[in-house]
């Protein structure tokens, strides 16, 4: 997958590559500090960095690193099923 | 190397998108605004006493036409300094904001209260209340951006009290 935006800055950047580890997705392997590609309803598919992990709600709590991130702290926790993987791989965009 | 090869593969295959996605990042917020349009309600509630005063009962056109004005400029900057505030609120402050500063809501409630105030009267101590909760405000502000603040006298009537990022 490709990364647009820059909320995660410094550690991804608008242009860089991800792979993502999908099937078989374990939700129960996901841990604080992960990065995970999700959908959202209204802003479509986004990575984030995961904070929290509520495994009672099958939940994560996902933040941005910029101050104008979009993330958990305007539509809360994601649920484990609109969650598309895990990155396991940057390719870091070439300046 | 890498990253250009998966380029190619992108600009063939058009690969799927995952978005850090920001808030439009100008990221560029600063009550000031508020401040000194809030300082501006405050000069023209002194021009409307010091105009008033002057007349002596002698109300003619100048009189009312520079009435009109100084009441229209203090309805405008109160409401101004409302939506700076609003703006802020709204787009900067966090939830962890108000964890840390928890009476950050009742502040935010009494600026907007202080502003409506503000428009509905002349009284100048409102107005000055209006000016000091909005530096309040800027303490926070600054405060979460990790800046300290000072207090100086504004080089302008009316010369009240300014919070400034002190850097």
């Amino acid at each position: 997958m490709k990364v647009t935006g820059d909320s995660l800055l410094p550690d991804f950047m608008n242009g860089d590559f991800v792979l993502l580890l999908k099937i078989p997705f374990l939700f129960k392997s996901l841990k604080q500090g992960d990065i995970v590609v999700f959908k959202h309803e209204d802003y479509g598919t986004m990575i984030k960095r995961i904070d929290l992990v509520d495994k009672r709600a099958s939940t994560v709590t996902v933040f941005g690193t910029h101050e104008d991130s979009i993330d958990s702290r305007h539509f809360g926790p994601v649920h484990e099923s609109d969650i598309l993987g895990k990155v396991i791989w940057r390719v870091k965009k070439v300046s | 190397m890498i990253h250009q090869i998966i380029t190619k593969i992108d600009q063939k295959f058009n690969l799927p998108e995952a978005k850090a996605h920001c808030d439009v990042p100008c990221g560029i917020y600063d009550p000031i605004v508020a401040q000194i349009n809030a300082l501006t309600v405050v000069r023209m509630i002194d021009l409307i006493h010091d105009l008033e005063s002057k007349a002596m009962g002698n109300r003619d056109t100048a009189y009312f036409n520079s009435m009109t004005r100084y009441i229209t400029v203090k309805e405008e900057h109160a409401e101004k300094a409302k939506n700076e505030i609003r703006v802020i609120w709204g787009d900067y402050i966090k939830a962890q904001h108000v964890e840390q500063y928890p009476n950050l809501p009742i502040l935010v409630h009494n600026i907007f209260q202080l502003g409506s105030r503000s428009r509905q009267s002349v009284d100048r101590a409102v107005a000055v209340e209006f000016v000091e909760t909005i530096n309040e405000f800027a303490e926070i502000f600054w405060a979460t951006k990790g800046i300290a603040t000072k207090r100086a006298k504004a080089p302008y009537a009316p010369a009240l009290d300014l919070v400034y990022p002190d850097l």
